[in-house]
């Protein structure tokens, strides 16, 4: 059974959000809404400081909290390792935002959806056609965009990214990119100590 | 290395750093405000007898609690998706012990109201096993919420096995507190002073417990400590000291202590306590804080811990 995971390549990573407007345009999320973020971090001492960016996404995890308290039995894992919402199950508990400890869980608002991504209550043909995939008061969250992974296609942040900072590939097959990567150049979870098992692994 | 940009409170941006909780907010603090003053009226009620505050606590925690627990539900006509899963669920755990507390609560204080149990022939037994059964479910859900929040190792804050107990000994206060109004003269004066002592006593024990749940969260984790800081001397430390600490427990012990055979001392002292508790349950989920995926990126990018 395949574990379909992510790595990111902290040196490759130069933070131009092209991932982010990928996701966001393939997803078509409202306004504010995130599935991936990249984060950039300041530090160093003038004049030898530096800025580092680090994406972020769901990390689809193994043992993942979010699933564990969802009352409805909204969230769960398919067996390809994707954590998947079912959007006819959710009742916007927000169970599953408080378990996440890395915040990857959005609730969605009405207002949302009303005001357009200009803000001006008008809707695009764009946002009509996307906003359909959603509906209002439940959660939402990434899924490796598994429309594409169906598809047989990378996820749309991955197939953007100009620097190949995003490495999609199944986790269980030692021959995949990831797992290569997670092996030579010391793979590391994002909080480890919270016992998640995340899939997304960062190299630098 | 020095770090030289502001990665402590990021808000939605795109920087490193901690998010706020912001999932859960006043509806939910008011669902479980009402359910542990509900309950904790409807326990010292039992144990003093006394049928009006019985009737009041359930009343409360049947109707506020629910009520703002669909409030906060984004859709909340698929309740009964959570409801009807005890095997999974936290909510439906949560009311099937508000279900066994409000069913035989009832019935108990229909029994205390009316005789009912002996009119229609039940024994002794029996209708002491339905006020048990009450009592059993009342100190379920007066835990309840606290380990409901214990349970998220998401916020330090929160994941304290603390939680449950502030909520029982908070629950008790205000029930014991409650009581003391209702029944102030029609409770004899032995059982008032007994309400006395057993408010301050746990007062004096709702201290502890929060300063217990500060330092737990400061030794688990950054966040936790960053949490414990905002409350303490941050953003939060002005509601935190003059609600919490000051009006909700320091006063109320202050008021009981100069004038406990006062009924308006009584009642100032419990809106305090109120006002003191609802400010607790509140500033608990606005201080609770997600970790930054990595607290520390000087030198090589690694992913070291938040411990």
């Amino acid at each position: 059974m395949a574990k379909m995971g992510m790595v990111f390549d902290l040196k490759a990573c130069i933070g131009c959000n092209a991932c982010v407007v990928a996701c966001k345009q393939e997803n078509s999320l409202p306004d504010g809404v995130f599935f991936t973020r990249t984060l950039s971090y300041e530090h160093g001492t003038y004049p030898n400081t530096r800025r580092t960016y680090i994406p972020t996404i769901c990390n689809q995890c193994e043992d993942a909290p979010c699933e564990k308290v969802c009352p409805s039995g909204a969230t769960f894992t398919r067996e390809d390792g994707i954590v998947m919402v079912d959007r006819d199950k959710c009742i916007g508990c927000s169970s599953c935002a408080v378990a996440c400890p890395y915040d990857m869980r959005t609730m969605l608002d009405k207002d949302m959806f009303e005001k357009g991504l200009f803000g001006t209550g008008e809707l695009t043909p764009f946002e009509k056609q996307g906003y359909e995939r959603f509906t209002p008061g439940t959660s939402v969250k990434c899924d490796f965009c598994s429309q594409r992974v169906d598809a047989g296609l990378d996820p749309a942040c991955v197939s953007t990214c100009p620097t190949n900072a995003r490495i999609f590939g199944d986790l269980d097959d030692p021959n995949s990119a990831p797992s290569k990567l997670i092996r030579d150049r010391d793979g590391r979870q994002p909080l480890p100590e919270k016992g998640t098992k995340p899939k997304v692994y960062y190299v630098d | 290395m020095t770090n030289t940009g502001n990665n402590r409170l990021v808000g939605n941006s795109f920087k490193l750093g901690y998010r706020f909780q912001r999932y859960w907010d006043t509806s939910m603090a008011i669902a479980f405000f009402s359910a542990e003053v509900g309950t904790g009226l409807f326990l010292v009620s039992y144990f003093c007898n006394y049928v009006l505050g019985m009737a009041l606590g359930l009343a409360l925690t049947a109707t506020l609690k629910p009520y703002f627990h669909l409030a906060h539900m984004g859709v909340p006509q698929k309740s009964w998706r959570a409801i009807l899963r005890p095997d999974r669920s936290w909510i439906s755990r949560g009311a099937f012990a508000v279900a066994v507390l409000v069913g035989f609560g009832v019935l108990h204080v229909i029994d205390r109201a009316t005789g009912l149990g002996a009119a229609l022939g039940l024994s002794q037994g029996v209708i002491d096993l339905v006020g048990y059964l009450a009592v059993a479910g009342a100190l379920v859900v007066m835990c309840y919420q606290g380990l409901a929040m214990s349970h998220s190792e998401s916020l330090t804050l929160w994941a304290s096995p603390l939680l449950p107990v502030s909520s029982f000994c908070y629950a008790l206060t205000a029930g014991a507190l409650l009581t003391l109004v209702v029944g102030w003269g029609a409770l004899e004066p032995r059982r008032l002073a007994g309400l006395v002592n057993l408010a301050v006593l746990m007062l004096i024990l709702d201290t502890l417990v929060v300063f217990g749940i500060l330092l737990s969260a400061r030794r688990k984790s950054k966040g936790g400590a960053f949490s414990a800081e905002m409350l303490l001397q941050g953003e939060y430390s002005s509601p935190f000291r003059n609600l919490v600490l000051l009006l909700g427990l320091a006063a109320p012990v202050v008021l009981m202590a100069l004038g406990a055979g006062s009924y308006p001392m009584v009642i100032l002292a419990t809106l305090a306590m109120l006002v003191g508790f609802f400010a607790f349950r509140v500033l608990l989920f606005k201080a609770a804080v997600f970790e930054p995926i990595t607290h520390d990126l000087a030198g090589s990018i690694g992913l070291p811990s938040a411990r």
